[in-house]
């Protein structure tokens, strides 16, 4: 089975992470089972989003065959230092995605810059993950109002609700097209109702590996546990990422 | 249960049982561990909104066997810091039941909402439900459950790492697994503790010795 994890973090100096070099991070991840990740900035949630869109890109450059880098930008910088930072970062970096953290970064959904950024990400192919679930900044119906009003935008909630919203997460998904599910850090039975209520074709895998080894085999085992039928893991575990971003895997 | 390997449950009411049919869960709880007395103990709902009858059920529950309470702040209508839930802590006080409660949901049913509970009734012993998984779980849970060494705290839905930390900082003796089931699934809850290769006596505690000695359950 490929699978293709859409929720990992770099670990860097915030969040109890364990910093570890790249090469030892794509062992962990591939001794996991993996052929592909999504890799997320932490650092850069905290402070210097460019810096840390340099350092993860630098870091993935060598890996492109197994890593597809995320930036982040902030809002607070303002919508145009925000949005020419997103525009490097795709052009000149690569990157090929966006990921946003209301709570770690402190915004909420209604603040100006935000819309200018998500449209911005849409005119640049690159999909937006948010870090959901987390009241008062980020649910998943808040984040769901901006995405109606960037329907060209792909918008992932990272974690599908985080356990509480789930239900908000499904809502959001069956009501807006252009928003997918990562069901990332979301216990086994909500994710089979997720599973069950939402499209599946909008449903992808994630597990916040990185953080620490042994994190990414307890959340394929989540899935697992659930008793999948074949054609749905395949979609949830590699088609649906990689219709969203095509990539190359060394073995994928 | 059986097929995970999972000799004794301590089961609850959920959903309508817990908020507004206390009466109707509870009959079907006892009656569920009588019927499977060596597989199944019981915990007893009363919301504490009903008052006095709310206390007058959980009472003839816990006179009935049931080995404590399950509150959810979040379902029930009610802050944990509120007063309107003390006379339901001093029937378990009276009976010697724990009190088990859901947390992890702001605004009512937080960490230090319930360590302030427990620190009012130092008496009694809590356990904080889901170690108040999600986003408060990698923090509020630590310095929360230092307050009082009267709280327990029951492992399910959270992550590995979590589940590590749990156990390197509360010490195994306050830690309880739970299948968190209907939200999580006994196999994924107990492959997560496994695959931290515990020592045989920590896995015994935390699987096992620590439910039995908090519950008076006899296998």
């Amino acid at each position: 089975m490929k699978i293709i994890d859409c929720h990992t973090h770099f670990p860097g100096k915030v969040l109890g992470a364990e910093p570890r070099p790249i090469t030892q991070i794509r062992a962990e991840f591939e001794r996991a089972g993996l052929c592909g990740a999504w890799i997320f900035t932490v650092d850069g949630l905290r402070k210097e989003p460019a810096k840390n869109n340099d350092i993860l890109a630098e870091n993935t450059r060598n890996h492109r065959d197994f890593f597809v880098p995320f930036c982040t930008v902030n809002p607070h910088d303002g919508a145009d230092e925000a949005v020419k930072e997103l525009d490097r970062a795709k052009r000149q970096l690569d990157m090929k995605g966006l990921k946003l953290h209301p709570w770690l970064q402190a915004f909420s959904l209604t603040h100006p810059a935000v819309l200018p950024i998500l449209q911005k990400a849409g005119e640049l192919g690159m999909p937006v993950i948010f870090h959901d679930g987390t009241p008062p900044y980020s649910s998943p119906l808040q984040i769901a109002a901006a995405a109606e009003k960037c329907p060209q935008t792909t918008i992932i909630l990272g974690h599908a609700g985080l356990d509480y919203l789930y239900n908000d997460a499904i809502i959001a998904c069956n009501r807006l097209p252009n928003v997918y599910l990562c069901g990332c850090a979301v216990s086994s039975e909500y994710l089979k109702k997720i599973i069950e209520s939402c499209d599946i074709n909008r449903i992808i895998y994630g597990s916040d590996g990185g953080f620490a080894e042994g994190i990414i085999e307890h959340a394929i085992d989540r899935y697992v546990q659930l008793g999948l039928d074949e054609a749905v893991r395949q979609k949830i575990f590699y088609d649906n990422p990689q219709k969203l971003l095509p990539t190359r895997y060394k073995n994928g | 249960m059986e097929q995970a390997g999972i000799a004794h449950a301590v089961i609850a009411p959920s959903d309508e049982f817990v908020t507004v049919y206390n009466e109707q869960g509870n009959r079907q709880i006892l009656e569920l561990t009588r019927r499977y007395s060596e597989k199944l103990s019981g915990l007893a709902a009363a919301n504490p909104w009903y008052g006095k009858k709310a206390l007058e059920q959980l009472e003839a529950y816990l006179a009935e066997g049931l080995k404590g309470i399950y509150l959810h702040p979040q379902r029930q209508g009610f802050l944990l810091t509120e007063k309107i839930v003390h006379p339901l802590i001093e029937v378990c006080d009276k009976y010697g039941a724990v009190v088990y409660c859901h947390t992890g949901t702001p605004v009512c049913s937080m960490p230090f909402q319930l360590a302030n509970l427990a620190r009012t009734f130092p008496q009694v012993k809590f356990i904080m439900g889901h170690a108040a998984w999600s986003d408060f779980s990698g923090y509020d849970v630590f310095p929360a459950a230092q307050q009082a060494d009267n709280i327990f705290v029951e492992m399910s839905c959270g992550g590995k790492g979590l589940a590590r930390r749990l156990i390197d900082e509360l010490t195994p003796e306050r830690l309880l697994f739970g299948s968190g089931y209907p939200r999580s699934n006994a196999q994924v809850e107990i492959n997560k503790l496994k695959s931290l290769n515990l020592s045989g006596e920590i896995e015994n505690k935390i699987f096992c010795e620590n439910a039995l000695k908090l519950w008076n359950i006899e296998l």
